[in-house]
């Protein structure tokens, strides 16, 4: 039985067109989580896909008029975190993969999107016009563009913190309303994808990650080609290598010598994408240390291994690595491979000069069977002991749950980001038995030393929010106050980010 | 189309293996070694039906794509990438894309429309005895 009225579909088919309301069960297990043991969890009642702002806003208008909750995607391509499914079992997918509008500003470098755009989309609309801005692109590029900033993914490039290279959006509101932020704010002003701020309050960020609209055009800043990329893949022999290999880069990272956020991550991180753990093992225990010396023998990997690049001049990146070089000068590293790429050379062909990808995904096939993974991903200060702390605990956590450590560490210009995956097969149910204690397990962790997660899956969006508890909770009390005053039937997302509409609170 | 293209693809894969190290016996030689290079893909097409798969196929489907890379682990590498096989029916390639397949998530129709997946299959089914 179809929880949402007859009558609000009918509605919807004459908004938009009755081939893009989608209801069938096929539907609804398209926008399902495919990562998850139980699909059926978190499905929808259906989808809709709209091809305009103007659309959208009209099926917010009949949304609020017969209390139906959107879950609004741009591709639904957020595996990991729960893909295109919603929070809520029963709510509506608003699919804006349709919308696919792309704007270029060859001079200004900037690009103004609609939220179907991809990175592949982006990124052949550049090569086909010979455009010389590059992209920064998450390990997984087949999702949106707009989608992955307002969720603050991250790339490898000097523009890696995507949400921090927003400028300028067009929302519609959760009453029907449209408004653009920043100079888009005035009528055909020149400057919307320019300038952050306008006059008077900013409220990008407001969209980031948030259930209080619906963001239809996402103005973002893109790479000038650089005149050459260069810098080094890393590897290093130790696990306790992690400490001393942050605070080397931290100091470079924080003066702004390096741009981008290296990312180390650990033998898995690598291994995992290139091989499957049943080629080296039938032990479904903990991993041998012999089995992980064949791994990463084979693939000539290092415990940990981090890419560092410079980006721009050439002068000026051939003088960072003279800088970089003396950092680690008599430093014990496993090996260390240069990268040297200047204008006019071959492509590269890598994420860290902006190609889109999709092959990282692969990493959930590590354990066979139908894989998945979920992430868990902290934030700590940017210190080498602090690092190797939570290491040592996250790891001991997932020996004692019985899964393969698999973790990074990202490092922003004042803090670091634990990516930890959780990597698992759905046939298997013993191993999916322990995969949700064993979050809570991280979560719970975590929060005593007071780290918060920056992102999280739909599962566990309220837990994280939980410990966000500074006098009692007073986060989510503003979180609440703004989403019952902007969307008091509560039909944008209820529950994204633990942000919950009145009556529907847990 | 199809054919004449795969040849042209064909170089490309080969660039892209250059660099690979010996495989181990128990693996098929097709895996991801030094993942991070030379991974961009082709994403030329030489037809509207052609362009189409590369738009909302290719960056899992062509070279070093999930799709691609999966398969390889599974069958003979040199017909790991959709374009390559000559056993694809319309209506297998329908049901993969909207059931899903192992690894591959259901490909919802607000994504691809029937009429667009009628076209892809068409495409990738071409040279095969239905």
């Amino acid at each position: 039985m179809n929880p949402i009225n007859p009558a609000a579909w009918r509605a919807f088919a004459a908004a938009i067109g009755k081939d893009q309301v989608m209801i069938t069960e096929e539907d609804r297990n398209a926008y399902a989580d495919h990562f998850a043991a139980d699909e059926t969890k978190h499905e929808p009642a259906g989808a809709l896909a709209p091809a305009s702002a103007e659309e959208v806003r009209e099926i917010v208008r009949i949304a609020n008029q017969y209390r139906i909750p959107l879950w609004p995607i741009s591709r639904g391509k957020n595996f990991g975190y729960g893909g295109s499914a919603p929070v809520t079992r029963g709510a509506v997918v608003l699919d804006l993969s349709r919308m696919k509008k792309i704007e270029v500003n060859e001079a200004t470098g900037t690009v103004l999107v609609e939220p179907g755009v991809g990175f592949f989309d982006l990124y052949d609309h550049l090569q086909s016009k010979g455009i010389p801005l590059w992209l920064s692109v998450p390990g997984n590029s087949w999702g949106s563009v707009a989608g992955n900033a307002l969720d603050r993914g991250v790339g490898y490039t000097s523009y890696g913190d995507h949400a921090s290279r927003i400028c300028g959006l067009e929302v519609v509101l959760p009453d029907g309303d449209l408004v653009r932020t920043g100079m888009g704010a005035m009528d055909g002003s020149p400057n919307w994808t320019l300038y952050r701020n306008g006059f008077g309050p900013g409220w990008d960020t407001m969209f980031c990650q948030s259930n209080l609209g619906i963001v239809t055009k996402l103005g973002l800043w893109l790479m000038p080609e650089p005149e050459a990329v260069a810098g080094y893949d890393y590897e290093f022999d130790k696990p306790e290598d992690l400490g001393w290999a942050i605070d080397t880069l931290m100091p470079l990272r924080r003066d702004g010598l390096i741009q981008q956020s290296p990312s180390i991550g650990n033998w898995l991180r690598s291994a995992a994408v290139m091989t499957t753990r049943e080629q080296w093992t039938a032990d479904k225990g903990p991993l041998d240390d012999k089995v992980v010396a064949a791994i990463r023998d084979r693939f000539k990997i290092g415990w940990w291994s981090v890419q560092v690049r410079f980006y721009g001049h050439l002068d000026v990146v051939e003088a960072s690595m003279r800088v970089l070089d003396r950092a680690f000068d008599k430093k014990p590293i496993q090996s260390k491979k240069p990268a040297l790429w200047k204008r006019g050379d071959p492509p590269e062909g890598s994420p860290v000069t902006g190609v889109p990808v999709s092959f990282p995904l692969a990493n959930a096939n590590w354990h066979g069977g139908r894989g998945g993974h979920v992430g868990y991903s902290p934030v700590l200060p940017p210190s080498g002991d602090l690092a190797m702390d939570q290491f040592k605990r996250t790891y001991a956590l997932y020996q004692s749950y019985g899964m393969d450590y698999h973790a990074s560490f990202a490092m922003g210009e004042r803090s670091l980001t634990n990516v930890n995956q959780i990597l698992y097969n759905k046939d298997d149910p013993a191993m999916m038995s322990r995969v949700d204690g064993m979050f809570r397990a991280l979560v719970a962790d975590a929060s005593a030393h007071r780290y918060g997660e920056y992102r999280t899956h739909i599962d566990y969006m309220d837990l994280v929010a939980d410990c966000y508890d500074f006098n009692d909770h007073a986060l989510r009390r503003l979180n609440t106050r703004v989403k019952d005053a902007l969307d008091p039937n509560g039909i944008i997302a209820p529950g994204k980010s633990g942000i919950w509409p009145k009556g529907k609170r847990p | 189309m199809k054919r004449a293209s795969l040849i042209i693809a064909g170089i490309a894969l080969c660039g892209a293996a250059v660099g690979a190290q010996t495989p181990p016996a128990k693996d098929n030689g097709a895996q991801v070694v030094n993942p991070f290079r030379g991974v961009m893909q082709d994403r030329s097409s030489h037809s509207p039906d052609e362009a189409l798969f590369v738009e909302k196929c290719g960056m899992c489907h062509r070279q070093m794509g999930m799709g691609t890379v999966l398969l390889a682990r599974r069958m003979d590498p040199a017909i790991a990438r959709l374009e390559q096989r000559d056993d694809l029916t319309t209506d297998y390639v329908k049901l993969a894309a909207r059931q899903g397949i192992g690894n591959m998530p259901r490909i919802g129709r607000g994504e691809v429309s029937d009429v667009q997946l009628d076209r892809i299959a068409a495409y990738l089914a071409e040279g095969t005895t239905q």
